[in-house]
Order: structure tokens, then C-alpha cells, then sequence
């Protein structure tokens, strides 16, 4: 640090207006750098891993964990496994999706928003902060999205 | 450290306050790198890069927060102390053992905080961010709120300055309080020994905080000492027949965070827009999933139902 420089933070420290707002950025640019070393070290060891839906017992325990005592009879997987399909015996359906290094689940309410394109799925959910998931269920999507044209909307409990 | 230089400390601490937080930033930053060691090799996924992103910067967000309204929450306690009922001696900050009695009020004060950030909305809205990770890990820790000063969460602490409480012993223990809670925040440590798992906040009280197992919900509000919620009814010991699964109810399912820093907010306010007016305060001061239609469920509705459940099983 040149001479000139360090007299010149010196002297805006000094100063009772501008001193402790410098010592407040600084602090924060200071974390800033730290947490994005522990999030590049935390990206470096591979942590969280590569989560997958491991079959149709792995995602009736997530719909139970989702909503508990949801009575699993039907379910489908997503091919590569990061969603699935949970229906329960009064006919609702849960979208399980996956989310980092665990999974969220979803109801879904209304047949708005379901695309079917051969072998996948494009459903929103209604919900913005779970977004838009496409999934791909083989011979199971044709299946899967004419049953989706009755599902169950809780706030009308009605056929939606 | 002679009786002089303590008795000085002690001064300062009572009436300038001393902020203990940033002397444990070196401990919290050298701790999540052991702990993301010990998840490489036991656990990798007690982790996951871009929650702890999201924590560590919500962490960082509350900090700046925090700085911005310093003055205004310290402006409130000297007001309070300077119209204070009662005077207490001067130096009275000196006896050890009144600091001890400050730090439990200030301990139970945020046992009423955070038993009101669960069981009013809207405290929860300000609260709730904490709770959002599904990963329980020292990072989780830091994700602390940005709106707990718009939401008048300080009130909870800083009332006692009107007896008498100098603000400085205040924020002091408010920042010993803070601090303790930081290492109850891992998987990494099982059980605490018995004698210590009866008296104090232990990873093992908290993690069944944070947890969404119907059991657990809404239950060991404690800060550092679990007496409150032994003594008070809302304490459940965590089960090894019930594992613990983290976040809330309904998972936020985003890293964003301006989601995870406002998004019960917003819903307040579209539920405020769209509810009948004899329904509207009900959105802001009745527990989090109450509805005038009863199409969502509280925490007390889902533990019945599974309780319920449980009993024909």
C-alpha cells in the first residue's frame, strides 16, 4: 500500500461520518470473499452429491414426508429418476421433484399447465416458487396425463 | 486480568455494550470447514452448495440489516431506560451474579420471541427464513432473518431497559445468546451427556426445532438453556424411531434469495388482498396455516391428524 494511499483511508477513517460506514463495507466485502470460499470449497469436496429417486418405494416415502399420511397406490418415475408421480386413493396427485440434494413435493390441483409431448410431462404446479418440471415417463406419460384431466382441486373439492 | 480491568469491562459491557459476534466469525468460518470436512467423509449430502450460499448470505444480509436499524433499536432502549420505573445503584453491573440473572431473562425473553415467530404469522413471516433449508448443518445457523426489525421482533428483548436494564448489559448477552446458538446447529454431534441435555439448548432439542416430522412440529423453542420448554409444556425429546426431516411444511423448493427473505410476506399480502375483511387479521396474527375456509392446515391440525392417524394404526 502506497504511502499516499494509506494516509488517505487513515484519514477518511478518522472522520466520525465517513469512518465506521468504511469499516461496515469493508466487513462486508470481507464476508462476501469468505462465503464464496466456503461455497467453492463446499462445490470442491462434492457435497450434496447426486440425488436420485431410487424406485417407487423411495417416492411413496417422500409423498409421506411431503404430506403425511398420504396413502400411496400409484406411482410413475421420471426415466433419469429427479421426479415422480405419487397418486393417493382419494385420486390426488403429488409431483415429487428433486431439489439440490433433497426433494419437494407438490400437489397438483388443476389440469392448466400439463403438456404432454409423446413420452414426457411439462407440469406447473400453480406454484411459482416450484417453477415448471418436465419429466420423461415413457409409455406411462399418454396414461399418467389423461388421468391429470381429473384431478381434484381441495379449495372446490372438486373434479378441476 | 486484575479486579480493576474486569470491573472496568464489566462497566463498558453494561452501559457501551460489547458486541461479542464478530469475535466468533473466525470460529463460525474454521467450524464449517471442519464440519463440510467431516460431511465429505461421512455424509455428503449433510450439504449442499447452494443452500449453504443462501444461508451464508442471508447470514451476511442480516448483518447489513441489522447495522442499518443499530441506531433506531438503541435509540428505543435509551429511550425506555431513560423513562425507566425503577433505578437501580450504580456499578450494580459489577456483581457477576447479576449478569447471570440478566442473561436468563434475556434467555426466557427470547423463548416468548420464538415461541410468538411460530405461533403468530406475522412473526413467522420475519422468522420463518431460518427454518427454510432442508439441510441441518452449521451454515443453517447463519440464515438469519432481514425483517426482524420491521416485524418489531426486538421488542421481545429490549423491554427490561424500562426497569432498569442498562441497553449496553442488553445487547452484551443478547450477543452471548446469539453466539451459543450457533454450534447447536450440526447432526454432527449425537448427544450432549445427560446432565447437559437436561438443562441447556443441545443439537440434538434443536434439531427437532427444526424439523417437519408431525411429532416435532412447533415444539423446543429454547434459546440456550431447554428449561423454558420443559417447564412451559413444548418440549420433545428427539427419537431415533423418528428421524428428523428439515425445512417447513411446505418446502420453498428455491435457493433465491429474495424468495427465501420475503416470500411469507408477499403471501400475507395476497392473502390480506383476497380475503373477506372479517377474515383479513386472522391472515396476520393467527398461526401460520390458518384460513378462514379451513383449506390450509396448521401446525396443530397436521400432529392431530397424524396423531389420529397413529391411534387406528
Amino acid at each position: 500500500m502506497s504511502g499516499a494511499f494509506r494516509e488517505t483511508v487513515t484519514a477518511l477513517l478518522a472522520r466520525p461520518d465517513v469512518g465506521p460506514v468504511l469499516v461496515q463495507v469493508a466487513t462486508t466485502l470481507v464476508s462476501l470473499v469468505m462465503i464464496l470460499g466456503l461455497y467453492a470449497l463446499a462445490r470442491s469436496l462434492r457435497l450434496g452429491g447426486d440425488q436420485r429417486i431410487a424406485d417407487a418405494d423411495h417416492a411413496k416415502r417422500l409423498a409421506e414426508e411431503t404430506w403425511p399420511g398420504f396413502a400411496a397406490t400409484e406411482v410413475t418415475l421420471d426415466r433419469a429418476r429427479i421426479g415422480a408421480l405419487v397418486r393417493n386413493v382419494e385420486g390426488r396427485v403429488l409431483l415429487i421433484r428433486r431439489h439440490g440434494a433433497r426433494f419437494v413435493g407438490r400437489e397438483l390441483t388443476t389440469h392448466d399447465g400439463i403438456r404432454l409431448d409423446r413420452h414426457t410431462l411439462t407440469l406447473e404446479t400453480g406454484d411459482r416458487q416450484a417453477g415448471t418440471l418436465t419429466i420423461d415417463l415413457g409409455a406411462d406419460a399418454q396414461i399418467w396425463a389423461a388421468s391429470l384431466r381429473r384431478l381434484i382441486d381441495p379449495a372446490r373439492g372438486a373434479v378441476a | 486480568m486484575n479486579a480493576t480491568m474486569l470491573s472496568d469491562f464489566a462497566t463498558r459491557a453494561a452501559t457501551v455494550g460489547v458486541d461479542v459476534v464478530p469475535f466468533a466469525v473466525p470460529f463460525f468460518i474454521l467450524t464449517i470447514v471442519i464440519e463440510m470436512v467431516w460431511a465429505a467423509r461421512r455424509d455428503p449430502t449433510a450439504y449442499e452448495p447452494g443452500d449453504t450460499l443462501t444461508s451464508l448470505a442471508m447470514g451476511l444480509g442480516s448483518t447489513v440489516a441489522g447495522a442499518l436499524v443499530a441506531g433506531l433499536i438503541a435509540l428505543v432502549m435509551g429511550w425506555l431506560y431513560a423513562h425507566r420505573v425503577a433505578t437501580v445503584p450504580v456499578l450494580w453491573w459489577t456483581q457477576w451474579w447479576m449478569w447471570i440473572a440478566v442473561f436468563l431473562l434475556d434467555d426466557f425473553n427470547y423463548y416468548l420471541f420464538h415461541r410468538s415467530a411460530h405461533r403468530m404469522r406475522w412473526f413467522w413471516a420475519s422468522h420463518v427464513n431460518h427454518h427454510t433449508s432442508q439441510h441441518y448443518n452449521l451454515s443453517t445457523a447463519l440464515r438469519q432473518t432481514w425483517t426482524g426489525f420491521p416485524a418489531l421482533s426486538f421488542a421481545f428483548r429490549v423491554w427490561p431497559a424500562f426497569i432498569g436494564v442498562p441497553p449496553g448489559m442488553l445487547l452484551t448477552v443478547g450477543g452471548i445468546n446469539l453466539v451459543y446458538q450457533y454450534w447447536i446447529h450440526t447432526e454432527a454431534i449425537r448427544r450432549m451427556p445427560r446432565w447437559f441435555e437436561a438443562v441447556m439448548n443441545t443439537p440434538s432439542h434443536h434439531r427437532v426445532h427444526h424439523a417437519t416430522n408431525p411429532r416435532y412440529l412447533d415444539r423446543n423453542f429454547a434459546g440456550v438453556f431447554i428449561v423454558w420448554d420443559r417447564l412451559l409444556g413444548t418440549y420433545q425429546p428427539e427419537r431415533d424411531d423418528d428421524p428428523v426431516r428439515y425445512g417447513v411444511v411446505h418446502q420453498l423448493g428455491t435457493f433465491s434469495l429474495l424468495t427465501v427473505a420475503f416470500h411469507e410476506w408477499a403471501s400475507i399480502a395476497r392473502d390480506l388482498w383476497r380475503a373477506p375483511w372479517s377474515a383479513k387479521l386472522g391472515y396476520v396474527v393467527r398461526p401460520p396455516g390458518w384460513s378462514h375456509d379451513g383449506t390450509r392446515d396448521t401446525s396443530d391440525m397436521i400432529r392431530a391428524r397424524w396423531l389420529a392417524g397413529q391411534e387406528q394404526v
